[in-house]
């Protein structure tokens, strides 16, 4: 086997870890840390395709998705902290209120 | 010499993302966190992608694992409690489910074919820089305008109402 093959299955299994993680978490915090592991997945793709083709392209798609991660994570924790403050401690299934 | 590099970083990586996951307390949570992502730098050195392994580490494991530290620390612990850990019966239903989507992509990956390589990298960081800021020049001036925008938005979100 391929150590390349093997290293997009690692990619994959950090993809679906964190998916599960958005699934399964009670709290806002570390869902948005599990939306970053899924990033990670994706980066770690995008170079392995890189290594195999010899190219510098998915690098710079890596450093396009490292940029909206940031923007991500200042947006997504300031609605989280925004959500506690104006509505008090919730889990993530007591914010229905759009639903309502 | 390949295989042992690599059973060692996916090891500690899934390790890392699984205790992430699973974990209760949220400042353990960021500590796993920060862990998976050394470890995910370090694959990127074997990779040969330096420049990427670099900014892995300015940019995560420094600016995002302190914005979240400090946005834990804002929260009080005894209202926080009562909502940390996995919701059960989700657990129960998604694993089995993703378990079987992670063999079936694995299969498609075990089974398929790598395009032929279309060229050389000598100089990673070289190469890495002259593309960006000639073929890539304008999705990078549209970055600066996303992080702007991100920027007003967080402020926007995070003030108090008057």
């Amino acid at each position: 086997m391929d150590i390349m093959k093997a290293y997009i299955i690692l990619s994959i299994a950090l993809f679906l870890i964190g998916l599960l993680g958005v699934i399964v978490r009670k709290n806002l915090i570390t869902i948005l840390v599990s939306t970053e592991l899924m990033l990670n997945g994706i980066n770690l793709a995008l170079v392995t395709a890189d290594k195999v083709l010899g190219r510098v392209d998915g690098q710079i798609f890596a450093f396009f998705i490292l940029t909206v991660a940031a923007a991500e994570v200042a947006v997504g924790l300031g609605l989280v902290v925004a959500i506690f403050r104006l509505r008090g401690y919730e889990a993530s299934h007591e914010i229905t209120h759009l639903r309502d | 010499m390949e295989w042992v590099i690599f059973g060692f970083l996916g090891t500690w990586l899934i390790l890392s993302a699984l205790g992430t996951v699973f974990v209760k307390n949220p400042i353990h949570v960021i500590l796993f966190f920060l862990s998976a992502l050394l470890a995910m730098s370090a694959i990127f050195l074997s990779l040969g992608a330096e420049l990427l392994a670099g900014i892995q580490l300015i940019i995560y494991a420094v600016a995002i694992v302190v914005f979240y530290v400090l946005a834990i620390t804002t929260i009080p612990w005894e209202k926080i409690k009562r909502f940390e850990g996995v919701y059960k019966n989700e657990l129960f239903v998604a694993s089995p489910i993703l378990l079987l989507l992670f063999i079936f992509m694995s299969y498609m990956v075990l089974e398929g074919e790598f395009a032929k390589p279309s060229g050389t990298v000598e100089d990673n960081v070289r190469e890495l820089g002259k593309e960006l800021f000639t073929s890539y020049l304008f999705p990078f001036e549209v970055a600066s305008v996303i992080l702007l925008v991100a920027m007003i938005g967080a402020i926007v979100l995070g003030r108090k109402e008057e």
